[in-house]
C-alpha cells in the first residue's frame, strides 16, 4: 500500500527523479576519479576510467527507472514516442491509416450485418424451440399443409408444447376513413403461444373460435390500432368492417410482433401482418388434398427438431394408411431461424470472407511500408541497441506504433462503417430477412476493436522483429545511408506483394464469377415484356360481390374503361402475375386419350386471365389463339396453355383442339377445350425453368382477387391515378393495392444477387487498389535503393529500354507468383460459391483468364513509374548521392 | 585484471543496509564502504547499485536526504530505517542458517 503510494508519488515528481538520480551519479563519478588522482592518476585517465567504471549512464538509468517506474508510465513513453514519429512522416502515417480504416469500417459494417441477422436471437422467447412444418413429396419438395392433417398432427403428437397453423388472406379495411387493403393472416388458436407473444389488450383465439360461424373476430397490430383507431383504449370488443363485414376486436398484439415469414403466398419475416382472423376447419374432414397452410410449433423443452421430426413422419405415415389422399407425403421439420435466414447465411459468410481478405491485404499493405521505414530507422535502432536497450522493449515499442496506427485506423473505421451500415441496409434485396435488426452496436464497436488490434500486432510483429536484428555495429556503419536490406528481408517484402497479389486474384475471380452468373440472369427470357407495365392488385368483397357474373362484370367494365383511357397500349387482368411467390398448383385432372405414369398424376399450376391479360404482360402466343369475349359462361370452356404444359404431356402432337377435365365422371359440358399456346414465362428470374401452367378465361371461371396488368405507351407511371380514379369511379369502396411497375417487381428478384455481387465486386476493386499500392511501392523502393546501379548501367551503354524490362521484369515475377497462387486458392474455394452462381463453372476458363491478366497489367501499370524513374537513372547523381 | 567474484546473488540489498547500519552514507560511501570492509573482495557494480537502491526506498528500509559532503558537495545521503534494521536482522538470520548448513555439507563431504 505505502510502496504503491511511493510510486504514485513517483510518477508524478518523475522529472525531479531523473534530476536526482543524474546528481547522484554525477557525483559517483567525480568521487571516483578524485580518489583515482590521489592515487596517482593523471586527471584525463581518471574520468576516463572512472567513467568506464561506472558503466553506461544511459542504461543504468533506464534500469533505475524501471525498478521504480510503473510498467505503464514506459507505456506512455512509448505512445509518445509513437505519436512523434508517426506525426513526423504525416504522408505514410495517412497512407496506412486511411487504408485500415476502409478495411476496418468495410468489416465492421458486414459484420453489423451478420450481427443483426444471423448472430442475434430471432425477436421470440426460447426462439429455439420453434420449428416450421412442410409436407415434402416427389413432386413437391416443400409444401403446405393440409388443414385436417394439421388437425390430426395436433390431436396425435407430443413433442410439442403447442402447434399452431397460419395462411394469409388479406382483407379490405373500411369505414374508417379511405379503404385499405391489410396484410392478414388466417391463424389457429396457439399461434401466439408457439411464438411466445401476449397480446398487450385483450386475448388470442379459442379452439371455439375454429369452428366455421364463430370466425368474425379479429386481433390488430399496435401500428393498425394507432395509425387507424388513435390507438383507443376501448378497441376491445369494438366492431370494425372487414371485406364490408363486421369483425369484433379482440385483442391487440404489442409492437414488435414479428411474423415469423411464410413460404406460400408469402409475406417476409418481419412486423409486416396488419391483423390476425381466426382460421376454421369448414369443409369434409375426408378430403385432403387441398394444401394451403403452414405449420408452425413450439417443441417441449428438451425435444428436439430430430425426434420431432421423426414422430410426425410416423403420424403421417398413419395417415396414410387411413386416408387416400395422405399417401406418399413426408413431413419436414425445420427450424424457425435455419427458415428465415438460411438462404442468406452462406452469401453472408462469404461476404465476411471477402471482406476479410481485402483487410488482409491491408494488413500486407501496412507491414510493406513499415519495413521499408525500418529500413530507414536502421540507424536509430542501431544506436538504441548499442545503447543497451534491450530487444524486448523494441519490439514493445515497433508494436505500439503498429498498434497506435490501427487502432486510429479502427477508429475511423468505426465511423465509416456507421455510415456504410446505412448504405447497406439501403442495398440489401427486398424482403431481406431481419434487415431492421441490423444496427452498429456494442458488439460491433468490440468487434471492431478486435480486429484492430489484431490487426495492428499482424502488420506490427514483422517490422519490429526485423528491426530487433539489426546489427548495431553493421546498423552504425553503414550510417545515415539507407541500405538495400539484407536478403532476408527482401525476401519478406515480395512474399507481402505475392500474398497481396494472390488475395486480389481470388476475389476478382469471385467477383468475376458473381457478374457473369448475374449477366447470365439478366439475359434470361423471362418470357414477357417487363418495361412499360404498370400492375396493381384488387380484391372484390364477397359481401358485394355475391355472384360470379358481378365479379366478371366489374372486371370486364374496368378494364374496357382503362383501355380507352389515354396512354394505355393494353389492359388486362390476371389472378396473379409472374414473380410475385404465386404457386397454386392443381393435380389430379385428366387428358383426354391419356394416362398419367404410375403412381403420379398430371398437374399443373392455374390461373385465370381476362382477354388482354398476355397482350398487356408481352407474353408470346405460339399457336392458336388468345381469349375473347366471346369465350364467356355457357359457351364451350376454354384453356390457354403454356409451352412448358405443351412439351410435357403432348409432346410431339399439336395441343391446339385437345380437351382435359376436371371432373371424374365428366359429361360433354365438363371438358376445356385448348385454344391456345403462350410462351413460358420463367418461374423465377434467375432461373430458366418454368413449370407447366393453364389460364382459365376469366369470364368463365371469375375470381375476386385479380392483378391488374396495364401495357403503356408512355411512362407508365402516369397511370397509376386513371387506374385509382376508374376504380372509385365504378367502387368508392374499393382499395387499390399494390401499385407497382413490373420493371420494380422484375427488379426485386434479382436484388439478391445483384447485392452479392456488387459487395464483391467492390471489395475486390479496393483489394487491386491495395495490391496495386503494395506492388508498386516494392518496386519504387527497390528502384529507389538500385538507382546507382541503373545509373552506371546506363553510363556503360545499357538502352534505357533495358533497365526499363528489368524493373518490368522483376514486377510481372511478382504478379505472375501472385496471380498463380490466387488461381489456386480460387479454384479451391470457388466451390463455396456455387450454390451462389447461375450457369457458370465455379472454374470458369473466361473469368479465370480474363482476371489472371488483368491483375498482371495492372501490377505492370502500377510500376511503369519507377521503372520509368530508373531508365532515367543520371550516373553522376545516384554516385553522388552516397 | 584478475576477475573479482560475483556477489552471491540476493545478498546486495543486506550488504547495503549492513553498511548503513553505522552510519547514513552517499551511493559511492556504500561502494567504497563494501570495497574496503571486504578488504577488495567485493566490489559493487555501480550498475547494481542505484537500481538496488531505489528498490529499498521504495520497500521504505533506508530514506534519502540530499546533504552536503564534507567537500561541500550536494550529496544523496541514504538513512537505515527502523524497518530496514528489521528486515536485515531477518536477512542475516536466514543468511546465517544457509551458511551454516552449506558448511555442513561441505564438511561431510570432506570426512
Amino acid at each position: 500500500m505505502k510502496r504503491l503510494a511511493k510510486r504514485i508519488e513517483l510518477l508524478f515528481r518523475r522529472k525531479r527523479f531523473a534530476a536526482d538520480l543524474d546528481d547522484e551519479m554525477s557525483f559517483h563519478r567525480e568521487q571516483a576519479a578524485k580518489d583515482l588522482i590521489a592515487n596517482g592518476m593523471t586527471p584525463q585517465e581518471a574520468r576516463t576510467t572512472a567513467g568506464r567504471e561506472f558503466g553506461n549512464a544511459t542504461l543504468l538509468k533506464e534500469q533505475s527507472h524501471e525498478v521504480v517506474g510503473f510498467s505503464f508510465e514506459s507505456v506512455v513513453q512509448d505512445i509518445r514516442y509513437a505519436l512523434r514519429q508517426l506525426a513526423m512522416n504525416p504522408g505514410f502515417t495517412a497512407v496506412i491509416t486511411l487504408t485500415l480504416a476502409l478495411s476496418i469500417g468495410a468489416n465492421s459494417a458486414i459484420f453489423s450485418v451478420i450481427d443483426g441477422v444471423l448472430l442475434k436471437p430471432l425477436p421470440y422467447p426460447h426462439s429455439e424451440r420453434i420449428v416450421r412444418l412442410f409436407l415434402s413429396g416427389p413432386e413437391y419438395p416443400k409444401f403446405p399443409l393440409n388443414p385436417f392433417d394439421f388437425r390430426d398432427f395436433r390431436e396425435r403428437s407430443k413433442s410439442f408444447e403447442s402447434l399452431a397453423a397460419y395462411s394469409r388472406g388479406d382483407m379490405q379495411l373500411s369505414g374508417t376513413g379511405e379503404a385499405v387493403r391489410l396484410s392478414a393472416f388466417g391463424i389457429t388458436s396457439g399461434y401466439f403461444h408457439v411464438l411466445g407473444l401476449k397480446p398487450e389488450l385483450g386475448r388470442e383465439f379459442e379452439r371455439a373460435n375454429e369452428i366455421p360461424g364463430n370466425g368474425q373476430q379479429v386481433i390488430l397490430s399496435d401500428r393498425l390500432w394507432r395509425t387507424r383507431f388513435n390507438a383507443a383504449p376501448d378497441i376491445v370488443g369494438r366492431k370494425i368492417t372487414l371485406d364490408m363485414k363486421p369483425y369484433t376486436v379482440i385483442g391487440v398484439m404489442p409492437a414488435g410482433t414479428d411474423h415469423p415469414g411464410n413460404d406460400y403466398n408469402a409475406v417476409p419475416y418481419g412486423e409486416s401482418v396488419d391483423v390476425w382472423w381466426p382460421f376454421t376447419f369448414a369443409g369434409d374432414p375426408a378430403h385432403r388434398g387441398s394444401h394451403y397452410i403452414e405449420g408452425i410449433g413450439r417443441l417441449k423443452a428438451g425435444v428436439k427438431p430430430e425426434q420431432a421430426y421423426a414422430e410426425m413422419n410416423a403420424i403421417m405415415a398413419q395417415l396414410g394408411r387411413e386416408h387416400e389422399g395422405d399417401k406418399g407425403w413426408n413431413v419436414l421439420v425445420i427450424p424457425l431461424y435455419s427458415e428465415i435466414v438460411g438462404a442468406n447465411e452462406r452469401m453472408l459468410w462469404v461476404l465476411l470472407g471477402a471482406v476479410g481478405m481485402v483487410l488482409l491485404i491491408a494488413c500486407a499493405n501496412a507491414a510493406n511500408l513499415l519495413l521499408a521505414r525500418a529500413s530507414s530507422r536502421q540507424r536509430e535502432v542501431a544506436v538504441r541497441l548499442a545503447l543497451g536497450a534491450p530487444k524486448r522493449r523494441l519490439i514493445r515499442q515497433m508494436l505500439t506504433e503498429s498498434l497506435l496506427i490501427s487502432l486510429l485506423g479502427g477508429g475511423l473505421g468505426a465511423l465509416l462503417a456507421e455510415g456504410g451500415v446505412r448504405a447497406l441496409i439501403l442495398l440489401l434485396p427486398a424482403g431481406f430477412p431481419r434487415a431492421h435488426e441490423i444496427h452498429v452496436n456494442g458488439a460491433v464497436f468490440a468487434f471492431t476493436f478486435l480486429v484492430s488490434v489484431v490487426t495492428g500486432i499482424l502488420f506490427g510483429l514483422a517490422p519490429a522483429m526485423q528491426a530487433s536484428r539489426t546489427d548495431p555495429k553493421r546498423g552504425l556503419y553503414e550510417g545515415g545511408r539507407t541500405t538495400t536490406g539484407s536478403a532476408r528481408q527482401r525476401g519478406l517484402r515480395n512474399a507481402l506483394v505475392v500474398s497481396e497479389v494472390s488475395l486480389a486474384c481470388v476475389l476478382l475471380i469471385g467477383a468475376g464469377l458473381m457478374l457473369r452468373s448475374f449477366l447470365n440472369q439478366l439475359n434470361l427470357d423471362s418470357g414477357f415484356r417487363q418495361d412499360h407495365v404498370l400492375t396493381a392488385s384488387l380484391s372484390l368483397p364477397e359481401t358485394n360481390y355475391k355472384s360470379e357474373a358481378g365479379v366478371a362484370h366489374f372486371y370486364d367494365q374496368l378494364l374496357m374503361d382503362l383501355s380507352r383511357a389515354p396512354g394505355v397500349q393494353s389492359a388486362g387482368a390476371g389472378s396473379d402475375l409472374p414473380w410475385t411467390g404465386y404457386d397454386e398448383n392443381l393435380g389430379g385432372f385428366t387428358i383426354e386419350g391419356k394416362r398419367p405414369p404410375p403412381h403420379q398424376e398430371f398437374h399443373a399450376r392455374y390461373h385465370m386471365a381476362t382477354v388482354d391479360y398476355f397482350r398487356a404482360l408481352g407474353t408470346p402466343l405460339l399457336h392458336g389463339r388468345f381469349f375473347t369475349e366471346a369465350d364467356k359462361q355457357g359457351a364451350p370452356n376454354v384453356l390457354i396453355i403454356n409451352q412448358s404444359m405443351a412439351t410435357s404431356y403432348w409432346p410431339g402432337e399439336d395441343v391446339v383442339g385437345k380437351r382435359i377435365t376436371f371432373s371424374d365422371t365428366p359429361k360433354e359440358k365438363d371438358w376445356l377445350t385448348i385454344v391456345g399456346v403462350v410462351g413460358d414465362v420463367k418461374d423465377k428470374p434467375s432461373s430458366p425453368h418454368a413449370a407447366p401452367a393453364f389460364w382459365w378465361s376469366h369470364l368463365q371461371q371469375p375470381n375476386s382477387d385479380m392483378s391488374i396488368v396495364i401495357r403503356a405507351n408512355t411512362d407508365p407511371r402516369l397511370l397509376a391515378d386513371a387506374l385509382r380514379d376508374e376504380v372509385k369511379r365504378l367502387d368508392p369502396t374499393l382499395a387499390v393495392a399494390n401499385v407497382r411497375l413490373m420493371d420494380e417487381v422484375a427488379d426485386e428478384s434479382f436484388s439478391t444477387p445483384r447485392f452479392a455481387f456488387s459487395l464483391v465486386g467492390l471489395f475486390a476493386g479496393l483489394a487491386i487498389v491495395l495490391a496495386a499500392i503494395g506492388t508498386y511501392g516494392v518496386i519504387s523502393y527497390s528502384v529507389s535503393q538500385r538507382l546507382p546501379e541503373f545509373g552506371l548501367r546506363l553510363a556503360l551503354g545499357a538502352p534505357p529500354r533495358d533497365v526499363l524490362r528489368m524493373v518490368l521484369g522483376q514486377a510481372a515475377r511478382l504478379a505472375v507468383g501472385g496471380a498463380a497462387i490466387g488461381l489456386v486458392v480460387a479454384l479451391t474455394l470457388a466451390r463455396v460459391l456455387r450454390s451462389m452462381i447461375y450457369d457458370v463453372s465455379p472454374a470458369d476458363p473466361v473469368t479465370f483468364v480474363s482476371v489472371v491478366t488483368l491483375v498482371i497489367a495492372i501490377a505492370l501499370l502500377a510500376c511503369y513509374l519507377p521503372a520509368r524513374r530508373a531508365a532515367k537513372a543520371n550516373p553522376m547523381e545516384a554516385l553522388r548521392a552516397d | 585484471m584478475a576477475k573479482k567474484p560475483d556477489l552471491l546473488p540476493g545478498t546486495l540489498d543486506m550488504l547495503i543496509l549492513k553498511t548503513l547500519t553505522r552510519a547514513p552514507l552517499h551511493g559511492y560511501g556504500v561502494a567504497l564502504s563494501i570495497k574496503r570492509l571486504s578488504d577488495d573482495v567485493l566490489t559493487v557494480e555501480e550498475g547494481s547499485l542505484y537500481p538496488a537502491l531505489q528498490r529499498l526506498l521504495l520497500a521504505g528500509w533506508v530514506k534519502a536526504e540530499w546533504k552536503m559532503t564534507e567537500t561541500r558537495r550536494r550529496a544523496r545521503f541514504y538513512t537505515l530505517t527502523a524497518a530496514g534494521r528489521k528486515q536485515l536482522g531477518n536477512e542475516l538470520a536466514e543468511f546465517d542458517q544457509m551458511i551454516a548448513a552449506i558448511g555442513r555439507v561441505l564438511r561431510s563431504a570432506e570426512a
